[in-house]
């Protein structure tokens, strides 16, 4: 029985692949072209020009993240992120904003484990603007007391928003303290109530310093202008922010090799139980990565998907289940998360993820599976080059993370390249017993039938 | 790579709110100099004051071009080309949601465009699936208040797939037993995460106080009985009613030329038959009333705070004049309670207040989260800052800046294609002038300080406020009345119907 039901599959397969478009994804996207120059001073500067529309959105890439964090600081680069608001030399605090909307512009920053962006669109003739005021912050940031005390309750309010009152927020959190033991991405980026707290005025004057200097900075400017203009705008306004006095340290603790299956039990006031399984994965841009990104498009884009399939579809046992690896600078996690429907149970749940990884080393993915995912990574590709903020975040990260501007539009033939025999050996060499963690959290006061 | 999906876990990484609001400023490239103090300045080298430079010479800004067309059985079509990128989106809208629900069948609307794309023409769910997912595409359905979509995502030599799949989606949806049951227990379960969800249990309930038992007030995604009673008949009935080609819009936007982007439609849609519409009436919905409602949440760390009353429909000739007043009130580009809550007093990550216009009826709400012990303070700004905007003038200075921001902002409404055909659909959709969509600076700018002063003297009503608070009760409530709303009623987060008048589960079995 078991050889006919596959063999039928195949046959569908087969005629189905005949009827559909061919294999081969014929659609190749469009290269980014862009100029890069270096300053004196050492800030990168990147350029796009798309003059499809009269705007321009300015992007400034801080290379520090919450990676970057001392212990008993989490949280520190986001709040940091906040403290640049607060006015510098010649931009009022609360001004940076509300200078940038009253030309139409919108303004916002965001930080992660790796990087603090800090990024604004806005009509394209207010370019000169948009980079002074840039450059005004990087070199001359007020930083005082008391904004410094205020501001740190918007951010434990942003904490109690994001991550302590909906249901599941702790999620992540709970996955990353658990998964890492050593790794500083260990901690969420928004950091801890008692590390935010214990903050002081002088971290704040060290971090900025240290980590908000020209050469840990990249300057994108992508959209309507003049590279000649443009080019020498951002000499006149940011060449002259002088080098930093030391370099910016790069000693981050690394995750040692573990060397056993991790196990724990949790309880939250959750409505649904919720299952984690995750592994550790290689950096982004590791020649590894790109099977690993075809392994998260195979259990997790679309219907299609094999987590979809076999834990929501099929039996049922998951309200919704998902899994992704990370693509950090430096080597993460690939987590799955499933929440189990009422009357499911977690073991269940917990065999079917764990089995879906086990097949992907056991029995690897199909060609068709395979070009599926390359099909669906072309269309991201694409449709995540749409806006020039999307291109501004594209070649941002090719500099940044990837450390490789090629790869912006490179990693798309690398991409194209993986074969059937890489995503085996990448399964059977990352999602290993020893490698992973296995994490269950129930519903504080049991699980209701 | 830098990919969506690879972001999924990245989402906790923070924002700081959009826009601060600010009064008036001056224009950035006049003297500021003079004003500055330079308290606690990092300055690594002698930094020189300046004033900000002047902008380049301005590109004029020009509504995109477009096409609005029909098909002879009457669907509507707009057609928005540009090749930057070799990808095309199709967007289809019925004029049907969940104000179609019928009485005690609330979630129908959800429920069949859930179901849409889970079984149609010949082919099983399984089947769309594999097909969308193995050209890369992406293929959404769902149903809003007064509207239900289907949408497609593809690259360029996509074209013909999503069509055959989306016609035969939206005309020959199968409603199979078997996915009925599974989408049934799909929302069951997602239904039991959001009655527990703070965020949630305050939007729904802040709707059925303000909307009263108007269909707008209703729970479009269902109560547990709702969705429990619904049968295959429903669907089928539901779907024969709306789903007709004089009641749909569709959008090809992307790199498509018109000649082929219509071939394609009318291959897909031109047999499509046309039927009447049954017309439905509503009740109006009440007149505003105020009333508080608490929900208990033991243990919660914030309050969700909802604050509003009944507005306008979209299509009103005051809206300009009133989506300007709320915007000061709370939105881009102005926002006092942002200014007031988090800016001045730190009471908050985020606060906002929004116009929802539908079709039949909306409604202003301001909303905000703060933590439990400054729920009073929090409300109460909040609702002082209704009093202000309907008592006090707005200054030209206020209402410039927040013009200023509209009209300045209006180039990065119309970057992307998908964006412009947002902007014709949504006229079409509310059967306005498609003319208007050029003339924004006109529109926006001929709003005054008096014509403020005039809608919001008859339309902001801060003593017939509903007022919703989710969260750990017993240690805010003493607190309420201090601040003028010592009377209110309570409910545990657990006991919450929708459909009651007073909010309550009735104890003996119920409904």
């Amino acid at each position: 029985m078991r050889t006919f039901s596959a063999l039928v599959v195949a046959l569908v397969a087969a005629v189905v692949a005949v009827v559909y478009v061919p294999l081969q994804a014929t659609v190749r996207p469009p290269k980014l072209q862009y100029q890069r120059l270096v300053l004196p001073n050492g800030m990168k500067v990147i350029l796009h020009q798309d003059k499809s529309t009269p705007i321009a959105h300015v992007e400034l890439w801080y290379h520090v993240g919450s990676k970057n964090e001392r212990p008993g600081r989490t949280g520190f680069a986001h709040f940091f992120e906040h403290m640049m608001f607060k006015g510098s030399r010649n931009v009022e605090p609360e001004q940076h904003t509300s200078i940038i909307a009253s030309v139409g512009g919108q303004a916002n920053a965001y930080t992660n484990e790796d990087t603090t962006v800090f990024w604004q669109t806005i009509p394209a003739q207010y370019l000169p603007l948009v980079l002074w005021m840039e450059a005004d912050r990087m070199a001359s940031l007020r930083i005082d007391e008391k904004t410094f005390i205020a501001e740190r309750e918007v951010v434990k309010e942003e904490r109690r928003m994001r991550i302590e009152n909906p249901p599941y927020g702790l999620l992540n959190e709970l996955i990353t303290s658990h998964a890492f033991d050593v790794h500083p991405y260990k901690h969420p980026v928004i950091g801890s109530m008692t590390d935010l707290n214990a903050a002081t005025i002088d971290d704040v004057r060290d971090f900025y310093k240290t980590f908000y200097v020209p050469e840990n900075a990249t300057l994108l400017v992508v959209g309507d202008f003049e590279v000649d203009t443009v080019t020498q705008l951002v000499h006149q306004y940011f060449a002259r922010v002088p080098k930093a006095a030391n370099p910016v340290p790069r000693d981050i603790p690394q995750e040692p090799k573990h060397t056993k299956e991790k196990r724990v039990t949790l309880e939250q006031p959750w409505p649904l139980p919720a299952v984690v399984v995750t592994y550790h994965v290689p950096y982004n841009g590791h020649p590894d990565s790109y099977p690993m990104f075809v392994m998260s498009k195979t259990l997790s884009d679309g219907q299609t998907s094999r987590i979809y399939q076999r834990l929501v579809y099929q039996s049922g046992l998951a309200l919704t289940a998902f899994g992704s690896s990370s693509f950090l600078e430096q080597p993460g996690i690939f987590s799955a998360v499933a929440l189990v429907n009422p009357g499911q149970s977690p073991d269940a749940v917990e065999k079917a993820l764990i089995g879906e990884f086990e097949k992907l080393k056991t029995q690897g993915i199909t060609e068709r599976e395979l070009q599926r995912a390359k099909n669906q990574f072309s269309r991201d590709y694409i449709v995540s080059r749409l806006s020039i903020k999307e291109k501004a975040s594209q070649l941002g990260h090719a500099e940044v993370i990837q450390k490789d501007m090629a790869s912006a539009d490179g990693e798309y033939d690398t991409f194209m390249k993986v074969s059937l025999e890489d995503v085996k050996r990448v399964a059977q060499q990352y999602f290993v017993p020893e490698g992973r963690m296995v994490m269950r959290i129930m519903p504080r006061g049991g699980v209701e039938k | 790579m830098k990919l969506k999906a690879a972001l999924t876990l990245g989402v906790f990484g923070a924002l700081t709110a959009l826009v601060a609001a600010s009064p008036r400023l001056d224009p950035p490239w006049q003297a500021m100099s003079e004003r500055l103090g330079s308290t606690g300045v990092q300055s690594r080298v002698e930094w020189p004051r300046e004033n900000p430079p002047r902008p380049l010479a301005a590109r004029p800004v020009t509504f995109p071009p477009y096409d609005v067309r029909k098909l002879a059985n009457g669907m509507q079509v707009v057609l928005v080309s540009q090749n930057e990128q070799p990808a095309i989106s199709v967007r289809m809208l019925i004029r049907a949601g969940a104000v179609h629900d019928p009485k005690g069948k609330h979630g129908l609307a959800m429920m069949t465009a859930t179901l849409l794309d889970q079984g149609a023409g010949t082919r099983t769910a399984a089947q769309i699936a594999e097909e969308i997912d193995f050209i890369g595409g992406v293929l959404g359905t769902g149903a809003g208040t007064d509207l239900s979509f289907v949408n497609a995502v593809v690259m360029k030599d996509g074209y013909e797939i999503a069509l055959r799949l989306m016609s035969d989606i939206v005309m020959r949806p199968t409603f199979a037993p078997e996915e009925i049951e599974r989408q049934r227990s799909q929302a069951l379960s997602a239904l039991k995460v959001s009655t527990e969800d703070p965020e949630a249990v305050a939007d729904r309930i802040i709707d059925r106080l303000i909307y009263g038992f108007h269909p707008y007030g209703m729970p479009g995604g269902g109560t547990p009985e709702s969705l429990a009673g619904l049968t295959r008949a429903d669907f089928q009935d539901y779907h024969r009613r709306y789903f007709v080609p004089n009641n749909a819009l569709l959008a090809v936007v992307g790199d498509i030329g018109a000649a082929e982007a219509m071939a394609g439609l009318e291959k897909y849609f031109g047999a499509w038959q046309p039927a009447d519409v049954p017309g439905f009436s509503v009740t109006e919905p009440p007149d505003a009333t105020r009333r508080v409602i608490v929900v208990d949440k033991p243990n919660a760390v914030q309050t969700e705070i909802r604050v509003g009353h009944i507005a306008i429909p979209r299509k009103h000739s005051d809206y300009e004049a009133i989506d300007q007043a709320v915007k000061i009130l709370g939105g881009e580009g102005a926002n006092r309670l942002q200014q007031v809550l988090r800016s001045q007093k730190q009471l908050t990550y985020g606060a906002s207040a929004d116009l929802d216009s539908y079709r039949l009826a909306g409604a202003v709400i301001a909303e905000t989260d703060t933590q439990t012990a400054n729920t009073a303070e929090a409300l109460r700004v909040v609702v002082d800052e209704f009093t202000r905007l309907q008592r006090e003038r707005v200054s030209g200075g206020e209402l410039e800046g927040a013009q200023d921001y509209m009209v300045g902002h209006f180039p990065l409404t119309i970057e992307v294609p998908d964006q412009i055909a947002t902007q014709v659909l949504n006229q079409l959709f509310y059967e306005l002038p498609v003319e208007e969509l050029p003339r924004f600076r006109e529109r926006i700018l001929k709003v005054t300080p008096d014509e403020i002063q005039r809608v919001a003297r008859w339309f902001i009503r801060p003593s017939q406020l509903s007022i919703v608070l989710v969260g750990d009760a017993d240690k805010f409530v003493a607190d309420l009345k201090g601040v003028g709303f010592g009377s209110f009623e309570r409910v545990p987060i657990e006991q919450v119907d929708l459909l009651s008048a007073d909010f309550l589960k009735r104890r003996s079995g119920g409904r």
